[in-house]
């Protein structure tokens, strides 16, 4: 049965792909045009995004199972690409260079490609089990992502810090720093929030907030690393690579709190593969 | 460091700090504190990658019988309960309270009194700039809207200050974190959990507390199952189960509610969950003309004889539910089996006896988890806190705002006291807003 949803979606794919492209076209001709017809059409493509995400949650209740399209690995990866997206038109003053863009751009790309692809991944709307019936399933799906999209913004800017990609109409190094620990500020205090409602929500549904199931765990060793970051930066004021490199290592942690536990450990958020 | 010399040129002995402020200065060190949160971000990791709480057998399977010494001598097959992670989290406990205690009761956060520095520190300032006479009072109605706190008031001048609160952000993240953490610690020492299973129609005051030798503890109230219902999807998967539960106290039914997964029922501090369920078959037999009902393992004993009903299958190759009986036929033990839907294996002879089984019922049964956590207040108040003071220190932007009046005009200076860049883009924006009122 495919949907149009499958469809909108199928579009924005290539549409990653295609600015993906724009991105590269631009390094290699250097021409200024193209990085606003990067942003127009990242502007289609997040709108095209939203549409396709909303057109999921349609297609649900059309069938019989609604629910906001938040809850199994294929949504969440969809949901993924999408917050980096938001993320980087949310931003846009601060983000907008091409090495940036294209970066965070290919990462949606690699996310949503995925889920389109990979034969692994279950990408119709299936119905809810009852543990997934709740209201903290939105709040704390939608912060972690948030927070997971600015720490993509982070993790780009340590790497590129780190390796030390400065080119023509690239940020300067103390901006990297700057939209780094900016990013960083809008994803503590998301992941904090996004692991508090998870607790809430496993107090309601499980009948305790914690315990220590390896998500849960994976999810607190990230918030200690950005807590770390935060320290060593404001109270300690670590400055440079240093900084990058914490960045980068809490981007790992991010990635194996979200893939790493689905497929290599298991436990209580194993429904969510 | 500079070392203090006496009159004669010899290094002085450097003064002996006292041993308590040495242990406040280690105990309170951010270091410390980075320390001890990597080492619990590290040894959690290893938590996850080392299963925990499995049997010996299954950890032979991985590794081998050294490791596995390794891994018992550390307790790292209980990583979150061994004695050292507690120490940890102790120490850490430890760090942010004196951490917190010599940052925020030590140093008041709030200078005592502020005074409108001269024009020439002003003019140091670099936010600042000057705007004829007769803006004052559009500057100062444009400003008040945003610093709304006067802090100081003169002939020469006016201090005003925004969002002084915006400091205490970080104390009560760091605050929260403590509560969290004796939230939970009086869950650890004074709660507990256990489950209960009921019957459809059956009530008990008692639930079960797991571990090796589970043991029953009063719940201080009853509860009666009033019904039970499973739905399910089209394509089979559960879609909701509902318990209808009675409370019930001295025989008085108090109030009744269903509870489902994600809505527990909360009564004198035990929340009572859905957790699971399932059903048990009870078995109707009919015995020389009499009719008897058992549930698997139940014995039926009537003058000698004496039959149990063993073990049910819910479905024998393709002949349906069947139920195996073993019974005694002159001492020695044997067994039957009885299937519902062939009438042909329905009736058996058991030692003299002309046993039928006239139905097989399936009644439902719901699993409850309870608990009782006398922790978890704080927990919320602590969850709470910790949001209101990220929000207070990273989106919340301080600073004061110094005007003095000069012969020529007014000067409006500025600082923040964290963010400062933000800060500067709020002064940039009242003084663009400043600027054009003023040149007409
Ligand atoms: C996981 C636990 C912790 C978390 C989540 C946390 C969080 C934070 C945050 C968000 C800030 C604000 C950073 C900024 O924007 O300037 C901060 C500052 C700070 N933290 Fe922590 N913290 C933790 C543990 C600790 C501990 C154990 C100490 C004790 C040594 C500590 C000492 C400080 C200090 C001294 C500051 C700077 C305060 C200031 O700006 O005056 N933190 N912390």
């Amino acid at each position: 049965m495919t949907m149009i949803h499958h469809k909108i979606l199928g579009l924005v794919t290539i549409l990653y792909l295609a600015i993906f492209f724009l991105h590269i076209l631009y390094f290699a001709v250097k021409k200024e045009g193209l990085v606003r017809l990067i942003w127009v059409f990242l502007y289609i493509t997040l709108a095209l995004h939203t549409g396709g995400i909303i057109a999921r949650w349609i297609d649900s209740y059309r069938i019989g199972i609604g629910h906001a399209p938040l809850s199994n690995f294929y949504e969440s990866l969809i949901f993924f690409s999408w917050s980096i997206s938001f993320m980087l038109v949310l931003m846009k003053k601060r983000l907008s260079y091409p090495l940036i863009t294209m970066f965070a751009n290919l990462i949606s790309l690699i996310l949503i490609g995925y889920a389109s692809i990979s034969s692994g991944v279950e990408k119709n709307i299936q119905p809810l089990i009852p543990a997934l019936q709740s209201n903290w399933l939105h709040i704390h799906v939608i912060t972690c992502f948030i927070s997971y999209a600015a720490f993509v913004v982070s993790f780009i800017c340590g790497l590129l810090y780190f390796f030390n990609l400065t080119g023509a109409r690239s940020p300067s190094r103390s901006t990297l720093e700057e939209i780094n620990y900016r990013s960083v500020m809008v994803g503590f205090p998301m992941l904090t929030a996004g692991i508090l409602t998870g607790s809430v929500w496993a107090h309601y549904a499980w009948g305790s907030y914690w315990s220590w199931d390896p998500k849960e765990t994976w999810s607190l060793i990230t918030w200690i690393i950005y807590a770390l970051f935060l320290h060593a930066r404001f109270v300690r004021g670590w400055k440079g690579k240093r900084i990058a490199i914490i960045s980068i290592i809490g981007f790992f942690s991010v990635i194996f709190t979200y893939f790493g536990v689905n497929f290599i450990l298991s436990g209580l958020h194993s429904y969510a593969t | 460091m500079s070392v203090i010399k006496n009159n004669r040129g010899e290094p002085l002995p450097a003064p002996e700090k006292k041993l308590k402020d040495r242990l406040i200065g280690f105990f309170g060190s951010v270091k410390l504190a980075v320390s001890v949160l990597t080492f619990i971000a590290v040894t959690s990791v290893l938590g996850t990658i080392i299963k925990q709480n499995a049997s010996p057998e299954e950890y032979l399977s991985f590794y081998s019988p050294t490791i596995l010494k390794i891994i018992s001598f550390f307790m790292l097959d209980d990583v979150y309960h061994a004695p050292w992670f507690i120490a940890a989290l102790i120490l850490f406990v430890i760090n942010l309270m004196v951490c917190t205690y010599i940052r925020f009761f030590r140093y008041p956060l709030r200078e005592k009194k502020v005074r409108l520095p001269e024009e020439k520190a002003l003019m140091s300032f670099n936010m600042c700039f000057k705007v004829s006479k007769d803006r004052e009072k559009n500057a100062l109605a444009l400003i008040k809207k945003r610093f709304r706190r006067v802090i100081y008031e003169g002939e020469d001048g006016v201090v005003l200050e925004k969002a002084p609160y915006g400091r205490y952000g970080v104390l009560l993240i760091h605050l929260s974190i403590f509560i969290i953490l004796i939230g939970s610690l009086i869950g650890l020492l004074w709660g507990y959990k256990g489950f209960i299973v009921l019957h459809k129609g059956e009530q008990k005051d008692m639930m079960v507390i797991r571990g090796r030798s589970p043991k029953e503890i009063p719940l201080g109230f009853a509860i009666r199952c009033k019904d039970f219902n499973v739905s399910l999807y089209p394509n089979g998967t559960p879609k909701d189960y509902v318990s209808r539960l009675e409370v019930i106290e001295k025989d008085r039914v108090l109030f009744e509610r269903d509870v489902r997964v994600n809505s527990p029922l909360n009564h004198r501090g035990i929340h009572i969950y859905q957790s699971s369920y399932g059903a048990s078959p009870t078995f109707v037999f009919n015995v020389d003309g009499e009719s008897v009902s058992l549930r698997e393992q139940d014995a039926h004993e009537d003058g000698g004889f004496i039959m149990i009903a063993m073990r049910f299958e819910r479905a024998i190759h393709d002949f349906g539910p069947g139920v195996q009986v073993a019974f005694l036929d002159d001492g020695e033990p044997r067994t039957a089996w009885f299937l519902r839907d062939i009438p042909r294996m329905r009736q058996k002879e058991l030692a003299g006896k002309r046993v039928i089984l006239e139905d097989i019922k399936e009644d439902l049964w719901t699993g409850l988890e309870a608990s009782y956590d006398p922790g978890i207040i704080f927990v919320w108040i602590g969850f709470g806190l910790m949001m209101v003071g990220l929000y207070i220190n990273f989106f919340v932007c301080p600073g004061k705002i110094f005007i003095r009046r000069l012969p020529e005009g007014i000067i409006i200076a500025g600082v923040g006291s964290k963010h400062i860049d933000r800060f500067q883009e709020i002064f940039e924006e009242i003084k663009g807003k400043l600027y054009d009122n003023d040149t007409p």
